[in-house]
């Protein structure tokens, strides 16, 4: 029992003295599993493989005791300790990759110290050869020693006098800066980072404004929208009453927007109507009613607006003209390239101009008429439409003193074009009236009407330039202007009124004027009376308006032009008089209400002579010409009085040479090619211009070509054509290194030869880039050059690099 | 270095009766500076005193530039004065030796080339090397302006007092105050065979005369040696050197003939026949020559070939002259017109119509800067030729000039009749008064300046005169050109040396540096016919040339200007606005309704009313 029970105890011991030491060692092995009961079968997850490897310390163990073994056992361990594995051998093509890897490296290393001396040596301007010079001349002993030789007395003595410049260090003041340099740095730096930013920021800016999506833009204002409401609500909370204003103007924002009839078809309301539209009839008509609403009311805020502004633009703007310094060579008009584009732009202006102060003045022409003569005819409308136009001749008739004073001045101007004669045109017409008379139909009368308020108008702003010469309030000259022309028949006639308008000119001018006048004072009276009879003036307005309302279809807002445009230097000579004046004496001119006096010589058209003004030279008179004239020589220029020469000068000259020039630059011109088929889909033959469609499409334009040489030049010709017998000697091709035209050409700009540059400068640029020395062996380079401190400190990269890579 | 031999010829007469030196030195006015008594007196009349200022942009490149320009100009103008330059630290003050003396920048900037290769280039390489090239091109400009040191000799003048007058010296007056030398080339040669025609070698040497009646003598005018002198017993037209004083043509009734210089017959050359004019053009090796029928021939004396023969049909005309610049030939006809006309080309390059009357003489300067036209119509005018461009200046004279000629220093000389006028700065400056007058008893019938001299020989109805004309001639001369003091084998060597620098017919066009500039017309065809082909990648090059057009005018210039004066003018009608004072009507302000205004009845305004 005893027995039995100290042999548990001292199993249990045992077992635990073992569980002890085997928690020693940390490492977890898989125990083997035992076996509590006899089994066949036998778990294959249970086997274990049993490590036959013998430990070494086991067997050293033995040996430690012996003093002797000591050192073996040392020794034994440490081999154990550091003992390593050899990794398997590589494949042999993986071996032979990185061994040829590895060689490259090498190889690489070793070519690339060349690259200097290669990069250098194809940089450097000329290369000798041989490159080694090694002087073979042996130096004797004494020779090399005489250069440490000691300085001589006279040498000594002439250093005393002058003794060698020393270089003079100065104690430089320490300056003192405002910042040290890392401030500077960081400064500069902050700065940069700024500067940056702003960049950044203008350039998202630039890009954002330069969107034109309108996609992008609602969204964006949508955003815009939501980020005031959310401010809206933020402002609710702490400032009610700021909020309410808020609001308020949102609302009005919206309000404006809405109003501004910018969704009349965008909208989500009429972008279903649309797609119904197509079906369905009714829609459409919705929708086109809404379109109409909004076309009407968006006109008439335009015509209103346009008109304002026409109006404010007329008063504001002073019509000038360029002064025309005739001391200034560039300021002077040279016959061809006169300064046409300004001039153009005057032209166009004052022409704008002219057509709303016609508009105004017809308009008021047409009260007037209707004031003054109104009494005949105020029964029926018809009745009151034939009235008018009676009214109208009567008045033309009754202004024919004045359109014979705008005849002259106009026929002063001496333009070559023959222009409309606003007498004359008065005879074709008289005889209509009876004609109109006659006729009771209502579309006629009105086309009548229609018909004739073209010249009408173009009276009246006769009469209103005439009035304004007279009063003189305007300030605004311009010897330029440009009036509607109509091309009649009578051109012939009108020349002959020419020659006999100067004749009268004089005479009469006077007289007109004065007639003119009284004129004016009568529409002034009948102007007085006009505002007591308001109430007849009310019945007018009626007329009036009816007569607007047919008219309606002629009196768009667009300008119709269907006539030349002519500009002429005529308008007004006083204007080319008044434009060299100082203003003063134009206001005073103005002011005291005196009729200028015409300058004929001054329409004569400047294009069409030479301009220049001759200097009259200080020359002598020869003996042989009218008779012994001696010169005093004074400062004063000596202008003969009677040029005779002007009789030998041919007009024709000029013209002809000037048409010549024209078939020149006519003759280079490629014309428009027409691939239109005349009459195809139109009316076709002779006077049918084709639609405007039909051009835009079928007729194509040829680019445009370079500008002449001798396009501004004047009386010059210079002949545009390709030389082939110098177009061999050309270049037709940059060659290689170049990449612009521009920058070859500067490459060759520079003569090379003696003649042209210095001699030295010569030598320095013709010198070879290769010199062999005569009869010398030339040897391949070696590794000598490495060395050369010349290549050591080449330091073009770029170069290397690339010649490297080769 | 070019050899320099003695001084030619530059003769000073300083007239001791009279002597007064003030040399009013006139500043060169630019057209945009605002003359002093004409600013005032405008200022007068429009009673704004303010100067105008146009604003120019300036990028970066520019600025710095002109800085640089301005600093080197400093630089320069302290060496000048022997001051120590003040941007540089006090060590270099004490420096013994500085260096190379500083060039001067304006003529630096007068011999630039023009703007150098940019960085269009991206090979390393080539763009290094060109680099150096560039180098090499600034230091050939800085050596040239350094050689100008050389050229010691000045320009002749006179001087006279302040109420003297150049005109009033005379050649007596002249030949009394000169040198003894400079005394011998004012002389008079009275011959009998008519009118005679007369000219000078390049070097300014020898003269050829060739009288109407046959008369032809050649002799170095110096040393007034006779190197011939015969009667070739026909009329003579006209009479040219060759490019040596060993060969001279002579235009004669039927055929032109060439002579040695011993008056022996060379060559009889009948495909140019019935000649009026002729020109030598020495660069080309040509002698151009204009005939009665208005058929021009161009002859290449140096292989004896015609390389150009056309007619011009311009009729007769006998006035013709040689465009030194670039060696086209300018044909003035009864129309007034001068055309310009190259022996390739069978058309005029260019027409210019100078005067509504026939015309009677041209004249282009040596530097092919300026052309000098005269008519019958008794009008001088000058044409800046380069830019075909003008007339620059427009002249009135007395009578109608017989002949017209450049010298050397710009100077022009005007024949009329008897009198011989030269007028000075005609070209740069309007003048009015004549530089030299010279009143002859005969008619005079062509003259030229000798080159490097100051003489003017003037072939008359009865012989030959030569005046001396102060500072008509280049003082100095480069002797690889053309040398007065040539020996037989200096000669030899140049006529060598010009062979193989000759420039081929073809090259005869308005601007001489065409053959340096790349075909671009053909390069773009090339292009395009490449761009067609299939796999063929098209090269991408920047066509745009170096030259920039020159007929083209500064219009952003004149626009300027323009636009100026126009605010100007605005300017003042306001003003005149405010002096008259009209009084505007206080306008009641508007009640706005907002977006609600449209709705509101407009009323007709009262305005119309008032107007009439």
């Amino acid at each position: 029992m005893e027995d039995v029970e100290e042999s548990e105890f001292v199993a249990s011991e045992h077992d635990k003295l073992v569980h002890a030491i085997s928690k020693l060692d940390k490492t977890q092995f898989i125990t083997e599993p035992t076996r509590s009961e006899p089994t066949n079968l036998n778990s294959e997850f249970n086997l274990i493989k049993t490590k036959p490897k013998l430990d070494l310390t086991n067997v050293v163990k033995v040996l430690e005791d012996t003093s002797h073994h000591v050192q073996i056992s040392k020794k034994l361990r440490k081999s154990q300790d550091n003992k390593q594995v050899l990794a398997k051998p590589l494949e042999k093509p993986q071996a032979e990759r990185i061994k040829r890897a590895t060689g490259y490296e090498q190889a690489k290393e070793k070519v690339g110290r060349w690259d200097p001396v290669v990069a250098r040596s194809r940089a450097v301007d000329f290369v000798s050869f041989p490159l080694k010079r090694v002087s073979n001349k042996m130096q004797p002993t004494h020779e090399f020693l005489s250069k440490f030789e000691l300085k001589s007395n006279l040498e000594m003595e002439l250093e005393e006098i002058d003794p060698p410049n020393v270089p003079v260090e100065e104690d430089e003041e320490e300056k003192v800066y405002p910042m040290t340099y890392e401030e500077m740095l960081e400064h500069r730096q902050h700065s940069a980072k700024l500067r940056a930013q702003q960049s950044y920021k203008a350039a998202k800016a630039k890009r954002q404004s330069k969107i034109k999506s309108k996609k992008y833009h609602r969204i964006l204002k949508k955003e815009r929208l939501k980020l005031q409401l959310k401010e809206f609500e933020e402002l609710q909370k702490k400032d009610p009453e700021e909020a309410l204003k808020k609001l308020e103007a949102l609302e009005k924002a919206r309000a404006l927007e809405r109003h501004t009839l910018r969704h009349k078809n965008t909208g989500k309301w009429a972008k279903s109507k649309l797609v119904r539209a197509k079906y369905d009839k009714e829609t459409r008509q919705e929708l086109a009613e809404q379109l109409a609403v909004s076309r009407g009311l968006t006109k008439k805020t335009q015509a209103n607006d346009s008109t304002d502004e026409e109006n404010d633009e007329s008063e504001k703007m002073p019509d000038i003209t360029l002064s025309q310094d005739p001391m200034n060579p560039w300021m002077m008009k040279r016959s061809d390239n006169s300064n046409v584009d300004a001039e153009f732009d005057f032209g166009y202006k004052k022409y704008v101009q002219g057509k709303t102060n016609k508009k105004d003045d017809s308009d008021t022409d047409d009260e007037l008429t209707q004031h003054t003569y109104g009494d005949k005819g105020s029964k029926s409308l018809d009745m009151l439409l034939l009235g008018n136009s009676i009214n109208r001749i009567s008045q033309e008739d009754s202004d024919d003193e004045t359109e014979e004073t705008t005849k002259i001045q106009r026929e002063t101007t001496k333009t070559q074009i023959p222009k409309a004669k606003n007498g004359d045109k008065n005879k074709p017409q008289s005889p209509n009236k009876p004609k109109s008379t006659k006729q009771n139909d209502e579309p006629t009368i009105i086309e009548h009407i229609s018909k004739k308020s073209k010249p009408v108008k173009r009276k009246n702003e006769v009469n209103n330039t005439i009035s304004s010469k007279k009063t003189k309030t305007a300030v605004a000259t311009s010897s330029w202007s440009v009036e509607p022309i109509n091309v009649l028949p009578e051109t012939k006639k009108a020349k002959r009124d020419v020659s006999e308008a100067f004749e009268v000119l004089e005479k009469n001018i006077a007289n007109k004027v004065a007639s003119k006048i009284n004129k004016l004072k009568k529409d002034i009276k009948n102007l007085e009376r006009v505002t007591k009879k308001s109430k007849k003036i009310e019945n007018k307005q009626e007329e009036r308006d009816n007569l607007e309302y047919l008219k309606l279809k002629k009196q768009k807002v667009k300008p119709v032009i269907d006539e030349e445009l002519i500009e002429t230097a005529a308008n007004a000579p006083e204007d080319v008089e008044v434009s060299n004046k100082p203003l003063c004496d134009i206001v005073k001119i103005a002011q005291s209400d005196v009729p200028v006096q015409e300058n004929v010589d001054a329409n004569i058209d400047p294009t069409r002579f030479i301009q220049a003004k001759p200097k009259y030279l200080n020359s002598i008179v020869p003996e042989g010409e009218g008779g012994h004239d001696l010169l005093d020589d004074d400062d004063e220029q000596v202008v003969p009085k009677v040029n005779i020469e002007e009789v030998f000068e041919e007009d024709d000259v000029v013209d002809s040479f000037r048409q010549e020039k024209e078939d020149e630059i006519n003759k280079d011109k490629i014309e428009d090619i027409d691939l239109s088929l005349p009459g195809w889909g139109s009316w076709g033959g002779k006077g049918v211009k084709a639609p405007k469609k039909k051009k835009n499409r079928f007729i194509s334009k040829p680019a445009p070509k370079f500008p002449r040489r001798d396009e501004n030049k004047g009386d010059i010709i210079i002949k545009e054509f390709k030389d082939p017998k110098l177009a061999v000697h050309k270049v037709t091709n940059v060659p290689f290194p170049f990449k612009s035209v521009k920058d070859y050409e500067a490459s060759i700009r520079v003569p090379l030869g003696n003649t042209f540059i210095t001699e030295k400068a010569h030598k320095k640029l013709i010198k070879p880039s290769v010199f062999t020395k005569a009869g010398a062996i030339i040897e391949a380079m070696d590794e000598d050059e490495l060395l050369d401190k010349k290549n050591q400190t080449f330091g073009n990269e770029k170069l290397m690099k690339l010649l490297g890579q080769k | 270095m070019k050899p320099k031999a003695m001084k030619a010829d530059s003769i000073k007469p300083k007239l001791k009766e009279n002597l007064m030196i003030q040399k009013p030195k006139e500043k060169k006015k630019r057209y945009f500076e605002i003359d002093a008594n004409n600013a005032n007196d405008a200022s007068e009349k429009t009673g704004s005193q303010k100067e105008e200022v146009y604003n120019v942009k300036f990028n970066k490149r520019l600025m710095f530039q002109l800085k640089h320009k301005q600093k080197k100009q400093e630089e320069y103008a302290n060496a000048q004065r022997n001051e120590p330059v003040p941007n540089k630290p006090v060590k270099n003050r004490k420096k013994k030796y500085p260096g190379k003396a500083p060039v001067n920048p304006y003529k630096l900037e007068q011999l630039s080339r023009g703007e150098g290769v940019g960085k269009g280039v991206r090979h390393p390489l080539h763009a290094h090397k060109l680099k150096k090239k560039e180098k090499i091109y600034n230091y050939a400009q800085e050596q040239t302006a350094r050689a100008e040191i050389l050229l010691t000799e000045e320009q002749g003048y006179v001087e006279v007092e302040d109420d003297g007058k150049t005109t009033e010296i005379t050649q007596d007056l002249i030949r009394d105050s000169v040198d003894i030398t400079a005394a011998t080339k004012i002389f008079d040669l009275n011959m009998d065979f008519g009118p005679y025609r007369m000219k000078y070698t390049r070097n300014g040497r020898h003269l050829l005369l060739g009288g109407k009646k046959g008369h032809l003598a050649a002799f170095d005018w110096v040393t007034k040696k006779l190197h011939c002198e015969i009667n070739v017993m026909e009329s003579i037209h006209d009479v040219s050197w060759l490019h040596v004083e060993t060969m001279m043509a002579v235009a004669q009734k039927e055929w032109l003939y060439i002579y040695d210089n011993n008056g022996i017959e060379i060559h009889c050359v009948k495909r140019m026949d019935k000649i009026l004019r002729m020109e030598f053009l020495p660069y080309h090796f040509l002698l151009a020559g204009v005939n009665e029928f208005g058929f021009m021939s161009w002859l290449d004396v140096s292989i004896g070939e015609i390389v150009g023969h056309y007619n011009n049909h311009l009729g007769r005309t006998s006035v013709m002259t040689q465009n030194p610049y670039n060696g086209t030939l300018c044909i003035g006809n009864s129309q007034g017109v001068v055309s310009l006309w190259s022996p390739t080309v069978k058309d005029p390059l260019a027409k210019i119509l100078c005067h509504k009357s026939p015309l009677t003489a041209i004249a282009v300067d040596d530097r092919g800067m300026y052309m000098a036209t005269s008519g019958v119509d008794r009008s001088l005018k000058i044409y800046d030729i380069r830019n075909l461009d003008g007339p620059v200046h427009y002249y009135k004279l007395r009578c109608a000039p017989v002949d017209l000629t450049f010298s050397q220093k710009d100077m022009l000389a005007v024949g009329l009749d008897d009198v011989l006028e030269v007028y000075n700065n005609c070209c740069t400056k309007t003048t009015v008064k004549p530089y030299m007058r010279h009143r002859m008893g005969k008619n005079i019938c062509n003259f030229k300046f000798c080159p490097y001299e100051d003489v003017l020989g003037i072939g008359t109805t009865k012989g030959f005169t030569s005046i001396i004309i102060p500072g008509s001639g280049e003082p100095n001369f480069d002797a690889l050109e053309s040398n007065p003091f040539q020996t037989k084998k200096q000669r030899k060597e140049a006529e060598v040396k010009a062979l193989l620098e000759k420039i081929p017919p073809e090259l005869i066009t308005l601007n001489p540096f065409e053959v340096a500039e790349v075909d671009v017309p053909t390069m773009k065809e090339q292009m395009e016919a490449k761009k067609k082909l299939l796999y063929v990648r098209p090269k991408k090059v920047d066509l745009t040339p170096r030259r920039k057009n020159k007929g083209k005018t500064n219009i952003a210039r004149k626009k300027i200007i323009k636009e100026a004066s126009r605010k100007k003018y605005i300017e003042e009608a306001i003003e005149v606005q405010k002096a008259l004072e009209t009084p505007v009507q206080p306008t009641k302000p508007k009640i706005s309704y907002g977006v609600l205004d449209r709705f509101v009845s407009n009323p007709k305004k009262p305005k119309n009313k008032n107007k009439k």
